[in-house]
C-alpha cells in the first residue's frame, strides 16, 4: 500500500509535455521560500529521460544549480538531445522559470552490456531500526525550518546514524563523515527511472549538511546552497527498500564544501555514487536555507 | 603533444575568433584521436577569458561525446548562463566538423574564507623514491620506445603503488587503487591560471589504472578499451603544476563496462589542492583470431 506522501511524490514527478522536448513541472505545496534541489534535479532527468529509447539505461547525471526556484510559478525543463549514439545517449536540461535558467542538467544513458565488475565493500553499521528520525535531529538542533521540511519530505524515511562528532566512530582519514539509512515510504510500482527519480529526489537532503561535521558550525545558522550535484548509477535498486548513504567530505574552502558519497543496498551492493559541492557560510540572511541559491 | 611547459601553453592558449568563441591548434600526436585532457583544457581556457579575472575556477563537469579529430583545430563555443555576485557559470561545446565532441559546464566564484577542512595525505614514499613510469614502461613495452617516444614529454611520472602490485599498504576492507606522483616537467608561467590549466591537461591521465587494477590488466594493454565518458574537478587549493603533486586514485565501483575512478590531489607539503572523479568505458576487446 503506497502511503499518499510517496503517491503525491510520484505525482510530482510525472511532467506534462508541453511539446517534443519540453515539459512543465508542478510544485507540492510548500511553506518554504525555495525549491528543494532535489526535486528540480528529480524532474529535469525525469524530462531528459522521456526523450531517450527506453533501451538505453541513465548511468550518470551532472549539474549545477544556478538560481533560486519559485514556487509561485511551474518550472520549464528544456530538453536539447546532444548524441544518439550506438552504445551511448546524452541529453542536457535547462530547468527555466521567468524566463531564465535556475538549473542546469546533462545526463548520459547507455545501452546495457557486462564487463569488469567490482564495488567497494559496505561499511559495518547499526540497523535502519537504530537510526534517528532527521528531521526530528533538525528540530532539536534548531532549524528553524524543520518544520516547513519534514513535511515537503513526508515521502522519504531517513534514519540518521551519526556522524565524526557523534554516534560514529572516529577515522582520522576522513575527519567529517555522516551515514543515513534512507527509503521512500510507501511501495513504489516496478519502473527502474520511478526508482532512480525518486532517489535522485532524496539524494540531495544531506550531503551538504556533512561538510560542516568537521566545523563547530550549526547547520540552522549556516547559509548552505547546493552548487552541483552528480550521480553515477552503478546498479539497479529500489527505492522504497532501505539504503545506506555513506557520505564524507574530503575537503572545505573558499566558502565552498565537497561532500561525496557511497550508497548500499542493505544486502551490500554499492548501487550509486553521488557528489556535491555546496556554499557554506556562516549566515547573514536568515531566509537562505538548504536547497537552489544563486 | 607539447614535449615542455612553454608548448603546452602555446596547445592550450586558445585563439579568440568573435565574442565567446574560440578555436584550439593541434600539435603533432600519434595518438588516433584528442586526447580528452587537451579538449578539458582548451575548453577551461575559452570559458574563463570570457569571465571577469576576479572569479577563479573552483569546479568543472564534462562529457566527451565523440573522438576527437586529431587533423582538424577545435572550435569552442562559450555560452554565459550566470554572472551572478558569488558566482559566475559557463558552458563550453567543443566542436569539428560541425558536431559536438566535448561539453563543459566550468563555475567560478568570487574569493571568499569560510571554513576549512581536508582528508589528510596518506602516507607514501617521495617522489624520488618512485619509480619513473616512463622509463619503466618503455623497458616493459619496447614498442612503446619508438612510438611514443616524445608523446608524453610534458609529464613526469614517477609510480607509487597500486592495489594490485603489493607496492601499497594493505587496507581492511580493500579498495581498488593507484598512485602517482605528477608535475609538468618544465617551469610554468606563474600565472596561476596556466597551473589550472595545465593540471586539467593532465588530470586525464593514468586516472583508469585504478580501476583497472582488480582485474589483472593494465592501461594501454591490447586486452583493453578504455574511452573517458566524463570528467569532473573541484578545485579546492591554488598551487603548482609544474611542482610533484600526488594523484591518489580510488575505484569505488566498475559495472556495466564503465568504471568510476574518485581522486584527491595532494602537494608534495599534503595540502589538498582538487578532487577529482572520471567515469570511462572500460571494455574487454575480444583478441584477433591467432593470438595465443
Amino acid at each position: 500500500m503506497t502511503s499518499s506522501a510517496a503517491q503525491e511524490l510520484v505525482g510530482l514527478l510525472d511532467l506534462e509535455t508541453i511539446d517534443k522536448d519540453l515539459f512543465r513541472g508542478a510544485h507540492p505545496n510548500s511553506a518554504r521560500a525555495r525549491v528543494y534541489g532535489g526535486q528540480v534535479a528529480a524532474q529535469a532527468m525525469i524530462a531528459g529521460s522521456r526523450t531517450v529509447e527506453p533501451e538505453y539505461a541513465l548511468h550518470s547525471l551532472h549539474s549545477y544549480f544556478l538560481l533560486p526556484g519559485d514556487y509561485q510559478v511551474p518550472i520549464i525543463y528544456d530538453v536539447e538531445r546532444i548524441r544518439d549514439g550506438r552504445s551511448f545517449a546524452t541529453r542536457r536540461v535547462v530547468a527555466r522559470q521567468h524566463g531564465r535558467p535556475i538549473y542546469y542538467q546533462t545526463l548520459n544513458f547507455q545501452r546495457p552490456e557486462e564487463g569488469f565488475s567490482h564495488q567497494d565493500a559496505m561499511p559495518t553499521v547499526g540497523t535502519p531500526e537504530e537510526g534517528f528520525n532527521l528531521v526530528d535531529l533538525m528540530r532539536a538542533r534548531g532549524n528553524d525550518e524543520a518544520d516547513a521540511l519534514g513535511k515537503e519530505w513526508a515521502a522519504l524515511d531517513v534514519r540518521y546514524l551519526g556522524n565524526s562528532r557523534t554516534g560514529l566512530p572516529k577515522d582520522p582519514d576522513h575527519p567529517a563523515q555522516a551515514r543515513m539509512w534512507i527509503r521512500i515510504d510507501g511501495e513504489l510500482g516496478d519502473d527502474p527511472l520511478e526508482h532512480l527519480a525518486l532517489f535522485t529526489y532524496a539524494s540531495d537532503v544531506s550531503l551538504l549538511g556533512v561538510s560542516l561535521v568537521a566545523h563547530d558550525a550549526n547547520p540552522a545558522t549556516t547559509q548552505m546552497a547546493s552548487l552541483d550535484h552528480t550521480i553515477w548509477f552503478h546498479r539497479p535498486f529500489r527505492a522504497d527498500e532501505w539504503w545506506l548513504y555513506d557520505q564524507w567530505s574530503p575537503s572545505a574552502s573558499g566558502g565552498r564544501g565537497l561532500s561525496l558519497g557511497r550508497v548500499f543496498q542493505q544486502d551490500g551492493t554499492l548501487v550509486a555514487t553521488v557528489a556535491q559541492e555546496g556554499l557554506i557560510r556562516p549566515r547573514r540572511d536568515r531566509s537562505a536555507g538548504p536547497g537552489l541559491s544563486a | 603533444m607539447p614535449r615542455n611547459a612553454e608548448e603546452l601553453v602555446q596547445l592550450l592558449d586558445v585563439e579568440q575568433l568573435d565574442l565567446d568563441l574560440f578555436r584550439g591548434q593541434q600539435m603533432p600526436s600519434i595518438l588516433p584521436r584528442v586526447f580528452g585532457g587537451q579538449a578539458a583544457a582548451q575548453a577551461l581556457v575559452a570559458a574563463s577569458r570570457t569571465v571577469d579575472p576576479a572569479y577563479a575556477v573552483h569546479s568543472l563537469h564534462s562529457y566527451f561525446l565523440q573522438p576527437g579529430d586529431t587533423g582538424a583545430p577545435t572550435v569552442f563555443d562559450v555560452d554565459n548562463l550566470r554572472d551572478g555576485r558569488s558566482f559566475a557559470t559557463r558552458r563550453v561545446v567543443a566542436r569539428q566538423h560541425g558536431r559536438p565532441i566535448y561539453a563543459m559546464t566550468a563555475n567560478f566564484q568570487r574569493e571568499e574564507e569560510g571554513y576549512e577542512h581536508a582528508e589528510p595525505m596518506p602516507d607514501v614514499i617521495a617522489p624520488e623514491d618512485a619509480i619513473d613510469a616512463r622509463a619503466a614502461s618503455r623497458v616493459l613495452d619496447p614498442d612503446l620506445d619508438s612510438a611514443m617516444d616524445g608523446e608524453w614529454d610534458v609529464v613526469d611520472f614517477r609510480y607509487v603503488g597500486s592495489s594490485a602490485d603489493g607496492l601499497l599498504p594493505p587496507e581492511d576492507p580493500p579498495q581498488a587503487r593507484q598512485r602517482f606522483w605528477l608535475r609538468v616537467s618544465s617551469k610554468l608561467p606563474d600565472d596561476p591560471f596556466w597551473h589550472v590549466a595545465a593540471f586539467t591537461y593532465i588530470s586525464d591521465m593514468t586516472l583508469m589504472g585504478a580501476a583497472l587494477a582488480p582485474h589483472g590488466v593494465r592501461m594501454g594493454g591490447p586486452e583493453t578499451l578504455i574511452a573517458s565518458l566524463d570528467h569532473s574537478i573541484w578545485f579546492h587549493r591554488p598551487f603548482r603544476a609544474d611542482e610533484w603533486w600526488l594523484y591518489d586514485q580510488v575505484s569505488p565501483s566498475a559495472s556495466g563496462g564503465r568504471g568510476l575512478v574518485l581522486a584527491k590531489v595532494y602537494t608534495q607539503d599534503g595540502t589538498l589542492v582538487a578532487t577529482v572523479a572520471q567515469e570511462a568505458l572500460l571494455r574487454r576487446r575480444t583478441p584477433p583470431e591467432g593470438t595465443p
